[in-house]
């Protein structure tokens, strides 16, 4: 059953020295993919998908829910470093995504302690554009497996 | 428009919600989550978990659930201006499906500042606590929403 997880490795504690790294890339992001969260989120604030509403609200079309990237970025790290590792997920926006962009998310670990009785890493993250914009600084901690 | 004092006192009632296998699987998917942890009971029982694992931002979805018990609707800010500037979350226990969650939103911190084109952006930080039946916290959220300063007007 375990060959079930699809050729997933997680990083093990041991293995990941300060610097180690993983980058996940997702999208296109598609309007679709917009009003797919909304529904999976409730977050049916118009701005994400109603054309005329975000025009008025002074935006140039429908832009992604910071969520949805957040969302993104949370999985880049869940599949990394295992899908319950995380303890604190920090993530600050600083720009909108909008349909047509990709998100990468890059993370990088900062630093490798024990703590609590936990073998855990900090991690520094973000996820940009393809433009190189920054949608979403971040900070983690996590315990993966040792 | 100035926080209302009384919002800001305010105590929002307790709420319950139900984790459920659809809504972790639906949220799964919209975010094309690979390990089938978080779609197919049985790969989350082979791994060690009881039933499926909810992403990381999963506890996002509960927040505009029910305006009774969540300050968001309740801060004035006008949605055109209305930003989520910042989000956290602690994780204390994995969160899974068939989990009954009980969940409470507090202010717990807010600011004015003048903008820098004139007016007042406000800052209003929402903590959300969830427990689980034997009242062990399970995930703590806090979302940072801001209302940016009124744009100058141009014309009249």
């Amino acid at each position: 059953m375990a060959t079930q997880t699809a050729g997933l490795t997680y990083a093990k504690w041991d293995d990941l020295a300060e610097g180690a790294q993983r980058e996940l890339s997702v999208g296109p992001i598609t309007r679709t993919d917009l009003v797919r969260y909304a529904g999976a989120s409730g977050d049916f604030n118009p701005n994400h998908h109603d054309e005329i509403y975000a025009i008025r609200a002074g935006f140039e079309k429908p832009f992604a829910q910071g969520m949805l990237q957040g969302g993104y970025l949370g999985r880049a790290l869940s599949e990394w470093l295992g899908p319950t590792a995380l303890r604190r997920l920090r993530l600050r926006f600083s720009a909108q995504a909008w349909p047509g962009d990709m998100v990468i998310s890059k993370a990088r670990v900062t630093r490798r302690y024990e703590e609590a009785g936990e073998k855990r890493v900090e991690v520094e993250a973000e996820a940009v554009t393809q433009r190189g914009d920054v949608l979403i600084k971040a900070t983690a901690t996590a315990a993966p497996q040792g | 428009m100035p926080l209302d004092p009384a919002v800001l006192k305010r105590e929002f009632p307790e709420f319950e919600l139900r984790v459920e296998r659809g809504k972790i699987r639906e949220y799964a998917l919209v975010l094309g989550l690979q390990d089938p942890v978080h779609t197919d009971p049985e790969a989350a029982r082979a791994a060690g978990y009881p039933d499926v694992v909810a992403p990381p931002t999963f506890v996002r979805q509960f927040w505009h659930e029910n305006p009774d018990n969540d300050p968001m609707p309740h801060l004035g800010y006008d949605p055109k201006r209305r930003l989520h500037g910042e989000q956290e979350f602690e994780y204390l226990k994995p969160l899974v499906a068939g989990m009954v969650l009980r969940g409470r939103n507090a202010i717990v911190f807010h600011e004015e500042k003048a903008g820098k084109r004139g007016g007042k952006m406000t800052f209003v930080v929402i903590e959300t606590r969830f427990a689980d039946e034997k009242g062990e916290l399970v995930q703590v959220a806090r979302r940072t929403l801001i209302e940016t300063a009124a744009p100058p007007k141009v014309e009249g």
